[in-house]
């Protein structure tokens, strides 16, 4: 399955305190992109992630995901459409008193039947698949484990496991390594970059370090003030730019 | 030397203490006139302490011996009815083919007149006594015999006057030697513990039928959405804590009054604190579950009600389970003090021998209590454990 192809146009989200986190946004995202956007804390990167999935509907604007314009949705459509957009979280939003297993199928809920999926029973094949996705980011063992007992490295990829549980054709990353230390955050990275390289799912990730950023990332945006200052790749961030995006007394900071 | 004029560091300034001496000094004089006036007002004598022991000491010294087993007199015993008219009377059951068994020359009698009472298969030469006892159940003793050596006796007895028309005449035969049964107050505390515990659960599950709703009423990140959830909020709250701070044993007293004195006043009393208490409980677990999960879950797909089951029950569940659990062990200790003010259970039983002055049946009240408050509070550690 190929990826989705993302458009954004014009999208404006203005808060009920008056707050403008996204101010006439538009970009296009291709199919198999990986795309970073970074900024400040308050840039508007978590904002616009959770526009695209309607988790806040924005003011104004809109997005299409491969022509259909999810911000005209109604609310069945919209949660069909949200099966095949995974989300991965900074703070990895898992459940914590439940297992990992049950965490990684929570990921199929938009598909299983309502009544079902109440008593906490799925058929023994997408168990089965449950530990498949829990194999490809390598803690197959933990299945049994109640989720607030891993690390969080495990915890982070848990939350991809449960993101490929939805056969995802978009990826949307809001900082998934941000809460990460170095080491751990590049093999998070990994298996989000595996999912973009192997099965060509679009991935939109929020990052904090531009090393990280010119490590996987094939194109980037940067907000500042929820407006858009720069498109183009990644190589082409210097430090004008840098200074641009970050304000006149930042300074970079390397993360191997 | 050239370098003589090494600039030393300067030692920093040392900040003036904020409290100075003479308010020091005050501050030292005002609590001692606090703590002076305390002592005087809850008159503590601590001479008391040490002079009146000879009153504990009772009290103490049962307590090491709770009447738990008590010797009861082997007995021969048979009943026979007897009757002051003859209407209605219950027809004479057929004697015991063998053992002991007794025979009347009439079983219908007034009061004042003779009966001769014959017995056989009797121990043989041991003391007994005729038992009457009238409808109501009540038993007054009549004449006294001895067995011959063949475990015979032929006794004449005066009908004595009793309240109703038909009654029982027994005999008792006292054996030699005696066996050791639990104690009636032993078995009583045992009844009254059952009933004390089943007073909280049930206490307790009514308070959790009301609770639980009453919980999503009360939680401020559900309801402080709206100008009409916030308000909903704001009078549930102040609800639950008036409720919360009226003692159980306030409440039972009124309920005592209200239903009568039994477990009944005690589970109402329970229940209604309870509701309060976990009410409060469970709307403070929800009003801190993590929104993190709502939000992946939402994203995944899933319906409001999938996110329900799988975002926000986890989260509640386990400790609404904790809680409730934590409850009732609180309840089952404080089911003993309702008790004494007519809410039933055990504590009505232990405020009587206490009033009686039976020690030694306090005692076991005491101890029994304390077996099962130790056990419960072991229990619902060890179920909570299992469960957060």
């Amino acid at each position: 399955m190929a990826g989705a192809t993302v458009r954004i146009e014009h999208l404006t989200k203005l808060y009920p305190d008056g707050t403008r986190a996204l101010d006439d946004v538009s970009f296009e995202v291709h199919p198999g992109d990986f795309l970073v956007i970074i900024g400040l804390s308050g840039s508007g990167k978590s904002t616009l992630m959770r526009c695209i999935n309607r988790l806040i509907e924005p003011t104004s604007g809109k997005i299409y995901i491969d022509d259909v314009e999810i911000t005209a949705l109604p609310v069945g459509e919209l949660r069909k459409l949200r099966r095949q957009i995974g989300m991965i979280f900074q703070q990895f939003n898992l459940v914590k008193r439940s297992s990992v297993l049950t965490n990684v199928l929570a990921g199929r809920l938009g598909y299983v039947p309502a009544g079902w999926s109440l008593t906490n029973y799925f058929p023994s094949d997408l168990r089965l698949r449950a530990v498949e996705s829990l194999t490809r980011v390598g803690i197959p063992e933990k299945a049994h484990t109640r989720a607030d007992q891993l690390s969080g490295g495990q915890q982070q990829r848990v939350g991809i496991a449960r993101a490929l549980m939805q056969e995802p054709r978009l990826i949307l990353a809001d900082e998934p390594v941000a809460s990460l230390d170095p080491a751990t955050s590049h093999s998070v990275l990994k298996y989000i970059e595996e999912m973009n390289r192997r099965d060509g799912i679009t991935v939109m990730c929020a990052l904090h370090f531009l090393s990280l950023a010119r490590r996987y990332g094939t194109r980037l945006i940067a907000l500042k003030g929820g407006r858009i200052v720069f498109t183009g790749y990644p190589k082409d961030i210097d430090e004008a730019r840098f200074r641009e995006i970050y304000g006149e007394e930042a300074v970079e900071v390397e993360i191997a | 030397m050239a370098n003589e004029t090494l600039t030393r560091p300067v030692p920093p300034a040392i900040p003036r203490a904020r409290v100075r001496p003479w308010t020091f000094f005050l501050m030292i004089v005002g609590l001692a006139a606090i703590y002076i006036y305390g002592w005087q007002v809850t008159q503590i004598n601590l001479g008391e302490l040490v002079t009146s022991t000879r009153l504990i000491r009772p009290l103490v010294r049962d307590l090491v011996r709770p009447d738990i087993l008590a010797r009861v007199p082997l007995r021969q015993e048979v009943r026979v009815p007897f009757s002051f008219t003859p209407e209605g009377a219950p027809p004479m059951p057929a004697p015991a083919a063998d053992g002991p068994r007794i025979a009347l020359s009439a079983p219908v009698g007034r009061p004042g007149q003779t009966v001769t009472v014959r017995g056989e298969g009797f121990a043989p030469g041991r003391p007994g006594q005729i038992i009457w006892t009238d409808q109501s159940g009540s038993s007054a003793p009549g004449e006294e015999f001895v067995t011959d050596g063949e475990g015979r006796f032929t006794v004449p007895v005066e009908v004595i006057d009793l309240i109703g028309q038909h009654h029982t005449l027994g005999v008792q035969v006292t054996l030699q030697g005696s066996a050791l049964r639990p104690s009636s107050a032993f078995t009583l505390v045992l009844a009254r513990l059952v009933e004390t515990v089943f007073l909280a659960l049930m206490g307790t599950t009514i308070a959790v039928l009301f609770a639980v709703p009453l919980s999503f009423l009360g939680a401020k990140n559900l309801m402080a959405r709206t100008p009409v959830g916030a308000a909903v909020y704001v009078v549930v709250r102040t609800i639950l804590n008036i409720t919360r701070s009226i003692e159980p044993l306030i409440m039972a007293t009124v309920f005592a009054v209200w239903v009568g004195i039994g477990p009944f006043a005690g589970v109402l009393a329970l229940g209604l604190h309870s509701i309060a208490s976990l009410g409060k409980l469970y709307s403070e677990q929800i009003e801190s579950i993590d929104p993190g999960p709502i939000e992946a879950i939402t994203a995944t797909g899933a319906s409001p009600l999938q996110v329900v089951r799988y975002a926000v029950v986890p989260q509640i569940v386990p400790p609404f389970i904790a809680f409730t659990i934590y409850r009732w062990d609180i309840n089952v200790r404080m089911s003993t003090v309702i008790g004494m003010v007519g809410g039933g259970g055990v504590g009505f039983l232990l405020i009587q021998y206490i009033n009686l002055l039976q020690w030694r049946q306090a005692a076991t009240a005491v101890w029994g209590i304390t077996i099962v408050v130790a056990a419960m509070d072991y229990f619902s550690a060890k179920v909570r454990e299992k469960v957060v």
